[in-house]
């Protein structure tokens, strides 16, 4: 059994060919440029794109926690300013609304803290000879820095102070 | 069980459509039937002018990617008793221009994978005889980024993509971490820095959705993400390149 040699194969150029019609009997010129292919229909993005998947909003909403950290920092800032000549006739900010923005924007922190540091243990590939750190033990030393942070943090404001 | 299910098709005709619209057709339930078996009814009884990629039929060659009730889903592995009592809404993958009907244009993954250079580069050009071995540990650093079976859900799936179509994208960057991550490969800090240039990593925002939709538990954003980190140290720390 012989194989059909390759160069024997002539694959059909692109376009209609030159010939004769079938049906008229009439013969054919090839087409002097070949046809344009028709357009694709573009990529579309809708402004609401982030509403269509729980993924999207979760994303949305992480990124948006960003905003609350910004505003504490810059409330911060100016707590900073009023007090820039010392403590004599310096009063802290105060009141109800103060305390809502403040937890307001604890609860943003913390869901900010929560989401990055979860995912510590995945973006984060540690060598450990043939094999890398276990995500698992990444993420809890992550949370365990969080609490010793904010244990020292804490005992700074409450002793620190007096 | 419903004897029926409606199958609602995107269909795009760019002869004659100004843009794509539905087109319902109603096929017959079957509780071991996906959506591909569905669309091959339809083209087979019903209307054989409906224009869908397919081929192995079982979740390894990446064809039939597409959307299914709005989630990048291949064709092959979406099951019409899981979207019961329907309709199921089959619509070509987003983030590509549409061709015809489920057909997208993927010519432009296709650049932004040879672009990351897929394949392992050594020093002399042509590899040796013998073999190159690598120990289970080894295989394991970079085997979960070597399932990748280019279907593209997850360009589908990333809304980073629209916003900067040369996004080089997920499939391709957790390819070249595959490599990267390969003993037997020598272009490590070549790779690093091509990722780290425009285009790549850093226009990832971290979605997360790459890896949500990925047949295969590939992890794009873990891909990105670990590049993100490892080209972070390179920069701060005099030890932190590979």
């Amino acid at each position: 059994m012989r194989f059909r040699d390759v160069s024997e194969v002539r694959l059909p150029e692109a376009g209609p060919a030159a010939g004769v019609d079938g049906l008229t009997g009439a013969t054919t010129a090839r087409p002097s440029t070949p046809p344009k292919p028709a357009a694709a229909y573009p990529v579309k993005q809708p402004f609401t794109w982030w509403t269509r998947r729980r993924g999207y909003l979760l994303y949305m909403l992480r990124e948006f926690t960003a905003v609350g950290i910004a505003a504490w920092m810059i409330l911060f800032l100016v707590e900073i300013a009023r007090a820039r000549h010392g403590t004599g006739g310096y009063q802290p900010f105060g009141g109800p609304l103060f305390i809502a923005v403040g937890v307001v924007c604890l609860v943003l922190a913390l869901w900010h803290s929560y989401t990055f540091l979860s995912l510590a243990g995945l973006i984060m590939r540690i060598p450990l000879g043939d094999r890398t750190v276990s995500p698992r033990l990444i993420v809890s030393v992550m949370y365990g820095g969080l609490v010793a942070v904010t244990a020292v943090i804490a005992a700074l404001l409450i002793w620190g102070g007096a | 069980m419903p004897q029926t299910i409606t199958l609602s098709v995107t269909r795009f005709d760019p002869d004659r459509d100004s843009e794509p619209h539905p087109q319902s057709y109603e096929v017959p339930f079957q509780e071991d039937w996906v959506v591909l078996d569905a669309l091959n009814w339809v083209k087979a009884h019903v209307d054989g002018s409906v224009n869908y990629r397919w081929s192995c039929r079982m979740g390894i060659c990446g064809s039939c990617g597409m959307n299914v009730n709005g989630r990048p889903k291949l064709g092959c592995s979406a099951f019409l008793r899981d979207y019961l009592p329907g309709p199921i809404v089959v619509e070509p993958m987003a983030n590509f221009p549409v061709v015809r009907d489920l057909v997208v244009d993927i010519s432009s993954f296709m650049d932004k994978l040879k672009w990351v250079k897929p394949w392992i580069i050594r020093e002399e050009t042509a590899v040796g005889p013998g073999e190159h071995r690598q120990t289970p540990a080894q295989i394991d650093q970079y085997r979960q980024f070597s399932m990748c079976i280019n279907c593209m859900l997850c360009y589908s799936a990333c809304p980073v993509i629209p916003i900067e179509p040369e996004f080089v994208g997920p499939a391709a960057i957790a390819l070249a971490r595959r490599y990267e991550l390969d003993s037997r490969d020598r272009a490590g800090q070549e790779r690093l820095r091509t990722l780290t240039g425009s285009d790549a990593i850093w226009d990832c925002s971290f979605v997360g959705e790459c890896s949500a939709v990925c047949p295969k538990g590939v992890d794009p954003a873990k891909a990105i993400q670990q590049t993100k980190f490892e080209s972070t140290l390179g920069m701060l720390l005099p030890w932190g390149g590979r």
